[in-house]
Formats: structure tokens, sequence, C-alpha cells
């Protein structure tokens, strides 16, 4: 597993990196600025990119942008963007223009080195990742009558895994299941709340997602 | 011209009837209820003449108003009284006394309820008046007179009845009857309608007009009832004293109208003067004092209402209240209240005089009103900035407690952690790594409390995706439930991007059920309008309109007859 890291907090990237090695995996490049990273990633091709979303100049959304032209110039680089922001609305602003291989963790997360493999693993097979904390915040939203009321406390802990991004086989593993329940579980819950199952990884995660901000 | 021959002849008329009348009472004062005597012919004088003379008068000052041709009509009623007299010899005197000689009470009873202006204005009045006249004039008067056969009646020296058209002695009876039970019933309703209006003038100038026609009207009702016995108007000693007192009533009105007369053209006087003063234009804030001293009320207050808020100031602007002075009056210009004035009781009670005082200030009032609308809008202003300052100086304090109380306290007793575990590596392993759990958790705490504090300075997200984007992750957020599928998508300036997330915001916090966002653009305003069911006592509204304020925008709060609260922001977005 080869990255590169993108954080413009000096002791923030030393330390990821530091943290990374450790377990094994390659940081082919550090770098403080968005400018940087693309050249960095054009020049090293890694497997995944790691984004700090604010970065200089304007420190609000470079890391998103970069992001996005790292995903449109090289699909076979995934990134991942870590970022203070609670609100959906950047994870999706990600997400939906490149879901495969693309990842939203909250910046928190650089100190559960676990979490952070499992994301980068994740990324570079192809899955999108999102944080499980933005995801429960979402699931857990107020709202008026809906029918994820309807849902068993086990199928809402499927949902909520498959916002988080994981693939039908990733859920089995996570909740030691059985494919075949799993299967029935997603299946159940795209009937009750009406999503339409298209088979497609990206795409479902894609809907969920749009449901749950609904 | 036209106008004084008119009243020339009228008055003439009247001298020529009162002398008539007079000489008809002297031919046969039996059958009269003025008599012989010398007080019942000054009684039946004065009285007729005092109002033919009242009424021509008014009508030659207010020609737009029936009221004095009505009361001079009747005057004339009033000898009508007399003429369908046995002993009148003319048969046509005698006819028009048959069918006439009740008329007097229903036509001062008619001017009482549309004094001043001449006309009925409340219904039920309107309603009272047609049914005297239908009783009064029509069933006592020509009605009667129709089957009325005087010769068969028993009446051999009446005069013929010109209008007769059969003879019905017992239909006649009947019919007559019928009219005074009418009578008791109609005089006594324009008795307590003018009690009634006299209740609800207070102490205006027509008082006393109304007070002595009240007077005047309880007596004819008195008449009608101690008539009902004989079911004819008699003119037995009770009649014929109660007849000196309806005289003696009837000079009180025409005194009381003409007396109103004479203090409403001391009133015009009062606005000549005005208007003199006025011309030398007063400094600002000025007006009150002329107005003070022509109306000679020093302590007069006089407010301006600013805008539609329904707020009264004074010309400086400041807020003042004209309901403590014992009386207030509104000056109404094309229908808009200009100005309130707060006054000693009675002053501006003559609704003319007070037309005639804004007409004569009108331009005075609109230009100071105008004045005292910008001072209060400046001081509004100035208020509003101070708020704003000390808002934010508030803001300051908050945000520097929650630091110092919340992440700076959890990194001190972080740093203290890490200082405690450096004495415990080597030595307990065990307590080493408790601490370090420990340490670990406070720092998410400290994380997460530095987010939310960030986010409350100004959320991000608003900057980066604009106010739909921004209300939806409000959503996100909670406690409520918010649904906003209908905002623009567009982007606006910061400021009002800011302000209509602010209300939606603090929409969000003061409601405990779910709100329902909304919001267009048109014509460069951009509409935010919430929807919920409670919150609007909670709601910091000052600090909204504060800052919608300083974006000339609006906020309205209103709760729907439904239960709904709606919140509604108006600002000017220049797109």
């Amino acid at each position: 597993m080869r990255v590169v890291i993108a954080d413009d907090e000096t002791l923030l990237r030393e330390g990821l990196a530091r943290l990374l090695t450790d377990v094994g995996v390659d940081v082919v490049g550090k770098v403080g600025t968005a400018d940087e990273l693309v050249r960095k990633v054009e020049l090293t091709r890694p497997d995944v990119a790691i984004v700090d979303i604010r970065m200089p100049p304007t420190h609000s959304d470079e890391g998103l942008v970069a992001a996005a032209s790292i995903r449109d110039a090289h699909s076979s680089v995934g990134v991942l963007v870590l970022s203070h922001y609670l609100e959906s609305h950047y994870a999706t602003r990600l997400l939906e223009e490149h879901p495969e291989r693309s990842g939203y963790l909250l910046k928190e997360r650089v100190k559960d080195v676990a979490v952070l493999v499992d994301a980068l693993e994740r990324i570079a097979e192809g899955e999108c990742v999102l944080d499980p904390t933005i995801v429960s915040r979402l699931v857990g939203r107020p709202r008026e009558e809906s029918p994820l009321d309807e849902l068993t406390d086990r199928e809402r802990e499927v949902l909520s895994l498959m916002a988080e991004g994981h693939s039908n086989d990733g859920i089995c593993k996570k909740l030691f299941l059985s494919p075949k329940t799993v299967e029935t579980h997603v299946r159940h819950i795209l009937l009750k709340l009406g999503i339409a199952d298209t088979g497609e990884y990206h795409r479902r995660v894609l809907a969920v997602l749009a449901y749950l901000r609904g | 011209m036209g106008r004084s021959l008119g009243a020339l002849v009228a008055c003439a008329l009247g001298v020529a009837v009162g002398v008539h009348t007079l000489v008809l009472v002297h031919r046969s004062p039996a059958y009269s209820f003025a008599g012989g005597s010398l007080t019942g012919g000054i009684a039946l004088l004065a009285a007729g003449w005092a109002l033919i003379a009242a009424g021509v008068v008014f009508w030659l000052q207010r020609p737009t108003s029936r009221f004095g041709i009505v009361l001079a009509a009747a005057g004339y009623g009033w000898f009508l009284l007399e003429w369908n007299n046995p002993g009148v010899e003319s048969a046509i005197v005698f006819t028009i006394g048959l069918c006439l000689y009740a008329a007097c009470p229903v036509l001062v009873g008619h001017a009482l309820l549309a004094y001043p202006g001449g006309r009925l204005t409340a219904g039920v009045e309107r309603a009272v008046v047609a049914f005297a006249y239908v009783g009064g004039v029509l069933v006592l008067g020509p009605l009667r007179a129709l089957l009325f056969d005087p010769a068969s009646q028993g009446c051999g020296q009446c005069p013929r009845n010109l209008v007769l058209l059969s003879g019905h002695g017992d239909a006649a009876t009947t019919v007559r009857r019928t009219g005074v039970y009418l009578g008791v019933v109609w005089a006594l309703a324009l008795c307590l309608l003018a009690l009634d209006r006299l209740v609800r003038a207070r102490w205006r100038p027509g008082w006393p007009v109304l007070a002595a026609g009240a007077v005047y009207s309880a007596l004819v009702a008195t008449t009608f009832a101690a008539s009902t016995g004989r079911g004819l108007l008699w003119n037995g000693t009770l009649e014929r004293h109660l007849w000196l007192g309806e005289a003696a009533g009837l000079v009180a009105v025409a005194a009381a109208v003409s007396w109103s007369r004479i203090s409403s053209r001391r009133a015009r006087s009062t606005v000549a003067r005005l208007v003199v003063e006025l011309a030398q234009s007063p400094p600002p804030g000025g007006l009150r004092d002329v107005l003070a001293s022509i109306v000679g009320d020093p302590e007069l207050v006089l407010a301006y209402p600013v805008g539609n808020s329904g707020r009264l100031v004074d010309a400086y602007g400041r807020a003042v209240d004209p309901s403590g002075r014992p009386a207030q009056t509104s000056v109404v210009c094309d229908g808009r209240r200009v100005a309130v004035l707060g006054h000693a009781p009675g002053l501006l009670d003559d609704q003319e005089l007070l037309e005639h005082v804004a007409a004569a200030a009108r331009l005075a009032l609109e230009n100071e009103r105008l004045q005292a609308e910008a001072h209060a809008r400046l001081e509004e202003l100035r208020a509003s900035r101070s708020r704003i300052v000390s808002t934010g100086d508030a803001e300051r304090k908050r945000l520097e407690r929650d630091l110092h109380d919340g992440a700076q306290q959890r990194l001190v007793a972080l740093a203290l952690s890490l200082r405690l575990l450096r004495s415990q590596i080597g030595t307990d392993e065990h307590a080493a790594e408790a601490r370090l759990a420990e340490a670990d958790a406070e720092l998410d705490r400290a994380i997460a409390e530095l987010r939310e504090l960030a986010h409350g300075i100004f959320p991000a997200v608003l900057a980066d995706g604009g106010l739909a984007v921004a209300v939806r992750a409000l959503a996100e957020e909670g406690p409520v439930p918010i649904s906003a599928s209908q905002l623009p998508q567009g982007r606006f300036a910061a400021p009002v991007e800011a302000a209509a997330y602010t209300v939606v915001a603090e929409a969000a916090r003061a409601a405990t059920t779910g709100l329902l966002v909304r919001g267009s653009e048109h014509d460069g305003v951009l509409v935010v309008e919430v929807e919920t069911a409670n919150g609007d006592e909670a709601l910091d509204r000052v600090s909204l309109e504060d800052r919608l304020g300083a974006l000339d925008g609006r906020l309205s709060v209103k709760r729907e007859e439904d239960g709904r609260v709606r919140i509604r922001a108006e600002l000017p977005c220049g797109s």
C-alpha cells in the first residue's frame, strides 16, 4: 500500500506518516499544499492520497477540490479526505462525483490507526468510505414520521454500514452474518425505504445517502 | 341670494302660520291645547317660532345639512296640532290639521337623531324614525282622515273633511286608537335613542340639544300614554300641562341649537387664529405649543404614528403616550391617521372644529409628522446599533467562557494526565495504561467541543454551500425536524445568506416541533418563511429584527388562526 499525505500542519503530517509506516504502509510523499499534492500524485502514482480538507491558501475546501482533480486525472489513485466537518454536505460533494476509491473521515480518526488502515484498504479495493459518526448522525437525525421507524435494530445497523460504504461482504464480516442473511436484510431495507435496488454497489451507497439526507 | 330669499319666505310663512294659529285658538279655545290664556298663547308662539327660527338659521349656516329644514318643519308642525280644531271654519285648514296634527314630535325626533349632519347614520335610528313617520303622520293623520266623516261622528260644527273617502266611524276610531298606542311606542323609542346618543356623546357640544329633545320626546310619550284611555289626543288639564312642558322643551331645543352654532363660530375664529400662527411657520416641535395655546390646554400632547407599527412619537421622535391625558382625538387626513392629540376633556369634541383644525394645520402636521418619523427611525437605528454591539460583546463573552471552561479545561486536565503518565512509565504499567485511556477520552471530548464551538461561531457550510445547503445541514443537527425542500438553490450575498440562515436557526432553536422552511426570490427580495407550531414566545425577535434591519430587511412573526406560527423574513438581495 503506497500513500501520499497532504496536510499543511507539519506535526500532523509527520505523525500520521510515522503511524502508517509503523503498520507497514509505504508513505511515498508528504506535502503541505494542494498544488504540491497534485504534482506528487502525478509523480508517484500512489494507491491512495490522504488529503486534509482545509489547506492553504484559503483554508476552506482546497482538499476537496484537489481530491476531485486527482480522481478526475487518475482513475487508479484513491483519495481519503480528512475533515473537521460533521455536515454530510462535504462528504456528499466528494462521493457524488467519484464514489469509487473515495473516502471521507473525520480528522480525529488519525489516532485510530486500525480504522485508518481499514479505510485505506477499502478505498484501494475500489470501495467508498464514509465516517461512521456522520452516518449515525444522519440516521439518528430528527425527522417527522418516516419509513426509517419501521426498520428493526439489526436493519438499522445494516443500513448504517451500507451508508458507510461497506459492501455486502464487508457487512458479513462486521456483523458475523452469513451472506444470505445480509442479502435478505439489504433487500428488506431497500424495499421498506422505497429505494430501487440496482444491484450496483456505488449507486446503492449514494441512494442510501441521498435517502438519509432527504 | 336664493337662500336668503328662501329663509325670508320661511320666516314670513312661520309668522303667518303662528298668528293664524293664535287666532284659531282664540276663536275656539275649548278645543285647543293652548287655551285662551296668555301663557298658552306665549307658549304656542314661542315654541313654534323658536324652532322655525333656529332651523332656518341653521340651514343658512349649513345648507348641506338637512337638520335645519327638518327642525323648521317641526316648528310648523307644532302649530298644526291646533288646526284640527272643530271651530276653525275653513275646510282646508281643518283637513291639513286632520292630516298632520301629530307630525311635530316625529319631525323633532328625526331632527334630533340627525343632528347635526342631517343624516340618520345608524340602522336602528333610521328604522325608528320611519316607524314614527308611519305611526305619527300616516296612521294618526291621512289614514284615519280618509275614513273620518266629522258630521256622522257627531261634530256638527266641524268643517268638511276634504280627503274623506268614505265614512267608517268605527274603523276611523280603531285607526286613531292604534295611532295613539303606536305613539307611545315611537315617542318612547325616540326618547331612548336621544338618551343613548346623549350618553355616548358624553359632553360634546351637541349634548344640550339631545337632552332637551329627550325631555320633549318623553313628554310626548307621556301625553300619548295618558290618551290611550280615550283613544285620542285629548286636551284635558293634564294634557294641557304636558303640552306646556312640550313647548318649554322645544324652546330649549331651539336655544340649544342656536348656542351650539355660536360656539362653533367661536371655534372657527380659533381656526383662523391657527392659520395665522402657522403662516409664521413654527419651529420644529412648535406645532404642539401653537395648538396648546389655541385650544387652551397647556398640557396638550401631540403624537405622531410611525409607519404601520402603531407606535406613537412626539415631534422629536421620542415615544409618547397620549392616553395619559383624559381625552384622545385622532386627526385623520385622507383616511389616514396623521396625529393623535391627548387633551383635556371636551376640548376637541366638535367634529366640525376638528376637521377645520386638521385642514388648517394639515401641511404643518404632515411636515412635523415626517420629521418625527425621521427622528424616530434614527432613534431606532441608534438603539439597534447599540444592541448589535452589546449582542456582539455578549457573544464574545460567551465564547471566551466556553473556551476557558470547556476546551481549555480539558487540555489542562490532559496536560496533567500526561505529566502523571510520565512518572508512571516503567513503574506501574497498569495505571499508565488506564491513564492513557483517560487522556484519550478527554481529548475526544475536547475535539468534539471545539468543533461545536467553531460551528456555533459560523457554520462553514453556509459559506461553502449557501443557504439551502446550510439549512439542510441544520436539519442534520436537530433537535427538531426541518423540512426545507423549497429553498432557492442559488447563492446570495454572504450577509443576506447569513441573516436568512440565522432566522431559520433561531426558529429551530426556539421551536420544539418540526419546522417547514420555504423560500423564494422575487424582484430582488429573498423571502424566507418558517412555519412551525410554537416557539414564537421564545424567539429572540429583537436581535433578528436588528440583523434584518441592518440589511433593510423585515421580519414578521404571526400566529395564524389555525394556531401555526409563521415567521417571515424579507431581505433585499439585489439580484
